[in-house]
């Protein structure tokens, strides 16, 4: 049965009537809209390409993927053309989906391009090949006899530790602009039995982990597999930002207060303090950490662990999402909305996306986080914009939980043309923040102290899983006002604390034309105040 | 009253409420607000009204859910007050605007409300007073509201009743089981458009036609329980917590708890609100510990004065009778029950007295309280009695209990008991599968109750009450909790109730032995797996009750006896009779010995997760997951034990398969027969290890397969295999090519070598062809060796083969002959010397026979 699985154009018929279910559902949406405040859905229309609604609970050991196709938990998507996209699903596959643009996309095909990978979760298309990491593996994936599916299955680099643990993902590749493919290696959890076998142990600090595990990688064009920085707990989400710079998302857990973005610098140290166990290997770029402190608030557990950095964004946990995913520049100039050179977030537990804002403050990135976009079919895992600035969100909530009626599937976002009133950037200021709105505010709304909250708090560095918000303070808005072209508000305050996450609630705020923001919150992790 | 709809799509009449009205006028009630409806009890509407029900139990549903005996104590527990709601936090939860209007006239703004008029006797102004106190008072009432926790299983967005969306809540509501009391809206489409065969029926019938055919009660519309004015009431973020919680604030459980996440709620409060403007609760929170407004600050004296004056009242009208608000006592209390008489002059029925509440009853309501007050036996003792004063059957006294329970908390909305109640015709459609699948009535309606105690163990009756219960996960319609006091005394209950005839002791299933549980396992496939899935398995296609853990669940009496004769326990049923006439269609099996299969069945069932699965369910799960190579090889990539956590397998049409350790760089197992079972590679999140599913399976050798020697005599390096050692030793792994046959090639270096190597079936065995060349002109120094086979003890066969203590026979063609056998650390080995005698590419064929 399954080796009778067409490889060629298989049409998967129970995927197309979900579609249209969800097709004539998106008609009926139209209700919500009635006269009501604003919606999402009116600035970013969500159109299924294929949702699969399961009964199954996702953390079921009885999972099951639907009766009828494909089982498209999607863990790599890469835009081949205005036609098609490429994805990579859980179960070790890579398919071509053709019509996917169409709408609503009532006649999509899939084409098998490749198999047996093993749990490949990034795809990548690169001069004419296909790049997934597998759990063991990058992988470039080359059709060289132009029949339509891969025939080579190159390995292009290997070598990390993989103890047979669930919990050992790896994630990627992504490319920089030298070249370089970017991979990032999960922490294995409560290792035991034969994964100890093969394990390499930290003399000093006494960690145990399979070799490079909980480190970024990038691997050069060469193929020589080059370790980066360290410290990552669950870093499902690798992109670039506008400048070129390479970040990941890692998400809660042991020793991750809350889910965080970071720069990936050679030499830094994020979280997860086993990542440590492959500091005395050959090509470590971490040294000389002797003990790793634990149980402390974050600001004082940075000034003790000199290799420690901050993240350039926490996502205040719950609030801003509760599991962080891929990392999506909007690289359309506008086709996108008002976010160009923006990043995007995705956000499994919650089935949504976050946008991120950063700046350089004191040679170091940090920025705000805001929500963007919520109720997709599921948890999002991947996001890909297309040459139309339209993004296909990648969904997979096995193993998990997550918001949403369906088990994984394949969605694209699309702007609408229309505006949303938004709070575009949050600048750090050495007595405040600038805000910057998408649209022109109501001056009178936008001066008024009142209309603004603001707090701060901090984490707990610990071992444990989480961190509650601690060391909670709450901040006067000492003035607000507004610029002469009404799209600026600078805050003025007093009590800012470096290291401090800053949550900013702009309720009272309205646009000229008297709109509330659709989103009013922020979160600005204030590692340094500028001068 | 909101009326529910025809399917079809027509209105109905605003029925109860001209009922009400009309019975009132014909009772000549002096009503001051002559249309105002009676208080909507739905066990009373649907059953007592028509006389489904005996009068005095009737007449004590009245009693008990309009909360008269919290004035006038009963000695019937059963009899145990519904009060209203809890009333702390009322400042915060509900809009001032609306506790206004509805403390003025509760009758107008919530049509069918138990609660009475309190304030009725009140002049204008002294009215106007009054409300004004009260609500301040309950306006001060303030509580935060509770925090939910989010983690890796359960989202809780930021500000999450503000996220609510009106089309997913409206599909929430008509799917889940809100309208099961709750009217639905006419614009819904349901799956089921068509009327049954039987509404046709029931259409075509005049009435006396439907009351001579016992069809009276199947063709009667059920009437929704009021909702009321929400929109006025409450905000999105007072309702979505009110849906999370219902039994925080109303105790009574009336409203059950679908135990639905945070989002879900949001949607079904944004449904129920969907006219209120605007739809989101202001956010003035920047805290996470910060719920709730703020405690209000009372800005003088004057304001204080009037919340204590409402708080008076509060207690003098005797709300804080029914409306716990913590540290406020009770107010007065009237006569006890049992010397109440319907007939005095003053009383709260009707045109009430000063000081009294008044319930606006109509006449079949009086009349049912008025059996119920009714002394039942002559000696004065007044129905309402406790039970153990009557010398009345235990059984037929829980018999009655259950009934007033079904009755109070309206599980006759869903549950069929006795031939009352069910989901009622003008309801069924909305009771949906998933996908909607086609499993009958019994696939998609709540279960029925008669029999429930002869049925399900009271320990699962239990679980099932405490929302812990679900087995029919096919159905979208849920299962909601009740308070664990209104409900604790069901299971017990029901078995009391039901015990009627006996039925045989489990010591009749025999005593499991092996044989009767593999004759179990067979029996299984023959009718049951074509319906039941079986620990998550099932047939293609197939949904239904899973049969796992049946024994945790059913007596095995009811099992025995359902399997007998189905449509006797549970008339209608699709479960196909196997045993006819208590014969076994199938004497194969335990002698065709009916009772005997029965019993087997049932233990193979009480510990199915110790044994093998039905062998159809096995062949399902093979076709789902189990690779079977049919005209090409397949591959799969996965966790092995013997060819660790790089292993690459690969299956052949040919039936001999083998692993290949892309870390080790090395042939690491081959098998015969049945090649692997991709399921845990595929969807299982722990990532178990494949097990090859054939026989006859050959380790090979671990160690590098090509080494550098200084000479024959120096030693085979060995490798430490803890770490990702074949690279350490100098081997690349570079992946693999398919060939047209889909047949994989792998590729590898070492040291100034490039390997490809591909191994194919050879009858049934393996046949290795390795390519190896210099990637150098110059011939890497030392010399390269390939060995070819190690082992404890290794014997030569033949000229060019070597043979180990395991039966695995290693041959390299004319190139064997120049091996040497040899001993080293532990046991012997075979190496040949690779002589590339000038050319830059060498074949060397090695041949695995085992």
């Amino acid at each position: 049965m399954v080796s009778d699985i067409g490889r060629k154009q298989t049409p998967v018929r129970g995927l197309l009537r979900l579609a249209t279910a969800v097709a004539c559902m998106a008609l009926v949406a139209g209700l919500d809209r009635k006269g009501a405040a604003a919606d999402e859905g009116d600035y970013y229309r969500l159109i299924s390409v294929a949702t699969s609604e399961a009964p199954t609970d996702s953390r079921s050991k009885n999972w099951r993927p639907a009766p009828n196709g494909l089982a498209l938990e999607v863990s790599g998507l890469a835009v081949v053309d205005d036609q098609r996209v490429a994805v990579a699903i859980r179960k070790g596959e890579v398919w071509f989906l053709d019509g996917v643009y169409d709408d609503p996309p009532l006649d999509v095909t899939y084409q098998r391009f490749a198999s047996a990978l093993h749990e490949p979760l990034g795809l990548l298309h690169h001069q004419d090949a296909f790049y997934t990491v597998q759990r063991s593996e990058l992988t470039r994936l080359r059709d060289t006899d132009r029949d339509g599916v891969a025939d080579e299955y190159r390995t292009v680099a290997k070598g990390w530790g993989l103890t047979g643990h669930y919990h050992e993902y790896a994630y990627g590749p992504k490319l920089d602009r030298e070249g370089n493919f970017w991979l990032t290696l999960n922490i294995g959890l409560g290792l035991k039995g034969p994964q100890l076998t093969r394990t390499i142990r930290d003399a000093t600090l006494g960690y145990r982990q399979g070799r490079w595990r909980g480190w970024g990688m990038k691997v050069t064009p060469d193929g020589e597999l080059v370790p980066v920085c360290a410290g990552m707990r669950s870093p499902s989400g690798i992109g670039m930002n506008a400048e070129g710079d390479m970040f990941y998302t890692d998400q809660q857990g042991n020793w991750v207060a809350t889910n965080s973005l970071h720069h990936l610098q050679e030499g830094a140290f994020f979280h997860h303090a086993e990542a440590l166990a492959s500091m005395s290997l050959p090509g470590s770029t971490i040294h000389g950490v002797e003990t790793v402190p634990g149980g402390l608030p974050y600001p004082e557990a940075l000034a003790r662990f000199p290799q420690l950095r901050p993240p350039a964004v926490w996502f205040p946990y719950e609030k801003a999402g509760q599991s962080a995913t891929d990392i999506m520049l909007d690289s359309s100039q506008g086709r996108f909305g008002p976010f160009a050179g923006q990043l995007f977030v995705g956000e499994f537990t919650q089935a949504s996306m976050h946008r991120v804002f950063l700046e350089k403050v004191g040679g170091q990135y940090q920025g705000a986080c805001f929500p963007f976009r919520s109720r997709f079919a599921s948890a999002v895992l991947r996001l890909a914009q297309a040459p139309d600035g339209s993004v296909f969100v990648g969904l997979t909530n096995r193993g998990w939980s997550s918001l949403g009626t369906a088990a994984y599937g394949l969605q694209r976002l699309v702007w609408t043309g229309k505006t949303p009133f938004e709070i575009l950037e949050m600048r750090a200021r050495s007595d405040g923040f600038e805000l910057v709105f998408t649209k022109p505010v109501d001056v009178a709304s936008a001066e008024a102290a009142g209309s603004y909250a603001l707090a701060s708090h901090t984490y707990l560095y610990h071992s444990v899983y989480g961190s509650d918000e601690i060391q909670k303070r709450t901040l006067t808005i000492d003035e607000a006002s507004v610029s002469a072209d009404g799209l600026r508000v600078r805050l003025r305050t007093h009590g800012l604390r470096p290291l401090f996450v800053h949550e900013l609630l702009a309720a009272g705020v309205r646009s000229r034309d008297g709109e509330p923001l659709l989103h009013p919150r922020a979160w600005y992790t204030l590692n340094q105040i500028p001068q | 009253m909101k009326p529910d709809l025809l399917i079809r799509g027509r209105l109905s009449t605003l029925r109860a409420a001209s009922i009400g009205l009309m019975l009132a006028l014909l009772a000549g009630a002096r009503l001051s607000a002559a249309d105002v409806p009676p208080p909507f009890v739905p066990g009373f509407e649907r059953l007592a009204r028509h006389d489904e029900v005996a009068p005095d139990v009737a007449g004590n549903l009245l009693l008990a859910e309009l909360s008269c005996t919290a004035c006038h104590p009963a000695s019937n527990p059963a009899l145990r007050p519904k009060r209203g709601p809890r009333l702390d936090g009322a400042g915060n939860r509900l809009n001032a605007g609306w506790i206004t209007d509805f403390l003025r006239a509760p009758h107008q703004l919530k049509p069918g409300t138990t609660m009475p008029d309190v304030l009725h006797r009140l002049t204008s102004v002294e009215k106007t007073a009054a409300v004004e106190a009260l609500v301040a008072y309950l306006g001060s009432l303030e509580q935060p509201f509770p925090t939910f926790k989010g983690n890796g299983a359960t989202p809780v967005p930021v500000a999450f009743w503000n996220l609510g969306r009106i089309e997913m809540g409206r599909g929430l509501y008509h799917r889940i089981g809100c309208v099961a009391c709750h009217a639905a809206d006419e614009d819904y489409e349901t799956v089921e458009t068509s009327p049954t065969p039987l509404d046709k029926i029931l259409e075509e019938l005049g009435k006396e036609e439907l009351q001579e055919m016992g069809l009276a009660a199947t063709a009667r519309r059920v009437d929704s329980v009021p909702l009321g004015d929400l929109k006025s009431k409450y905000s999105p973020k007072s309702l979505t917590h009110f849906l999370l919680d219902p039994h925080r604030t109303r105790p009574a459980g009336r409203m059950p708890n679908f135990q639905l996440g945070v989002v879900e709620a949001a949607d079904i409060a944004a449904w129920l609100l969907r006219d209120q403007q605007p739809r989101r609760d202001a956010e003035n929170e920047v805290s996470a510990t910060a719920t709730g407004r703020p405690p209000s600050i009372v800005a003088d004296e004057a304001a204080n004065t009037l919340v204590e004056q409402g708080q008076t009242l509060f207690v003098k009208f005797g709300c804080s009778n029914c409306h716990d608000v913590a540290r406020v006592p009770h107010g007065p209390r009237g006569k006890p029950l049992s010397e109440l008489d319907l007939a005095a002059p003053v009383q709260c029925v009707g045109s009430a007295g000063p000081g009294l509440p008044r319930f606006v009853l109509d006449k079949t309501q009086r009349e049912a309280i008025g059996a119920a007050l009714q002394p039942s036996d002559g000696n004065g003792t007044p129905d309402e009695s406790p039970p153990a004063a009557r010398p009345a059957d235990a059984d037929a006294d829980a018999a009655e209990q259950v009934e007033l329970t079904l009755l109070r908390l309206n599980c006759l909305g869903c549950h069929e008991r006795n031939a009352l109640g069910g989901v009622g015709r003008y309801r069924r459609a909305y009771f949906e599968t998933y996908a909607n699948v086609d499993i009958g009535d019994e696939g998609r309606l709540p279960p029925p109750l008669t029999h429930v105690g002869r049925k399900l163990r009271t320990d699962w009756l239990a679980r099932v009450l405490r929302g812990d219960g679900a087995v029919r996960p096919h159905m979208r319609i849920r299962m909601p909790v009740y308070p664990a006091e209104q409900v604790k005394h069901l299971p017990a209950h029901f078995e009391a109730a039901d015990r009627a005839a006996p039925m045989r002791s489990d010591a009749t299933m025999g005593t499991a032995t092996a044989d009767l549980i593999e004759a179990g396992r067979t029996l299984l496939d023959t009718g049951c797996v074509q319906c039941h899935p079986l620990r998550g398995n099932a047939l293609p296609g197939v949904v239904g009750v899973d049969l796992a853990g049946i024994a945790a669940r059913v007596h095995p009496e009811w099992f025995r006896e359902f399997l007998l004769a189905p449509g006797q326990l549970k008339p209608r049923t699709r479960m196909p009779t196997f045993f006819p006439e208590g014969k076994s269609q199938n004497p194969r099996v335990l002698a065709g010995d009916a009772e005997r299969q029965i019993a087997a069945m049932w233990h193979y069932l009480k510990q199915a997760e110790k044994h093998r699965l039905p062998a159809k369910i096995e062949a399902a799960r093979s076709q789902s997951y189990e690779l079977i190579p049919k005209e090409r090889p397949i591959l799969l990539r996965t966790f092995m034990e013997a060819a660790g956590t790089h292993a690459v397998a690969v299956g052949f049409p040919q039936q001999v398969h083998y692993a290949f350790d892309a870390e080790q760089v090395r042939l690491a197992i081959a098998w015969r027969g049945r090649f692997l079972d991709a399921e845990g590679t595929w969807f299982v999140r722990f990532a178990p290890p494949a097990q090859p599913l054939g026989v006859e399976l050959m380790r090979f050798p671990p160690g590098m397969l090509l080494a550098m020697l200084v000479d024959s005599e120096a030693s085979w390096p060995e490798l430490d295999t803890q770490r990702a050692s074949a690279h350490e030793a100098g081997y690349r792994y570079l992946g693999h090519r398919l060939d047209q046959q889909g047949v994989p090639s792998f590729h590898y270096r070492y040291a100034g070598y490039e390997v490809t190597d591909r191994i194919l079936p050879d009858g049934k065995h393996l046949l290795r062809t390795l390519t190896i060349r210099r990637r150098l002109s110059d011939p890497p120094q030392p010399a390269l060796w390939l060995r070819g086979h190690a082992g404890k003890t290794l014997e030569p066969d033949g000229p060019a083969a070597v043979i180990d203590d395991r039966g695995l026979r290693v041959s390299a063609g004319a190139l064997g002959a120049t091996g040497r056998l040899r001993r080293r650390a532990g046991g012997m080995e075979w190496i040949v010397p690779l002589e590339f005698a000038g050319q830059t590419s060498l074949d060397v064929e090695l041949r695995y026979q085992w």
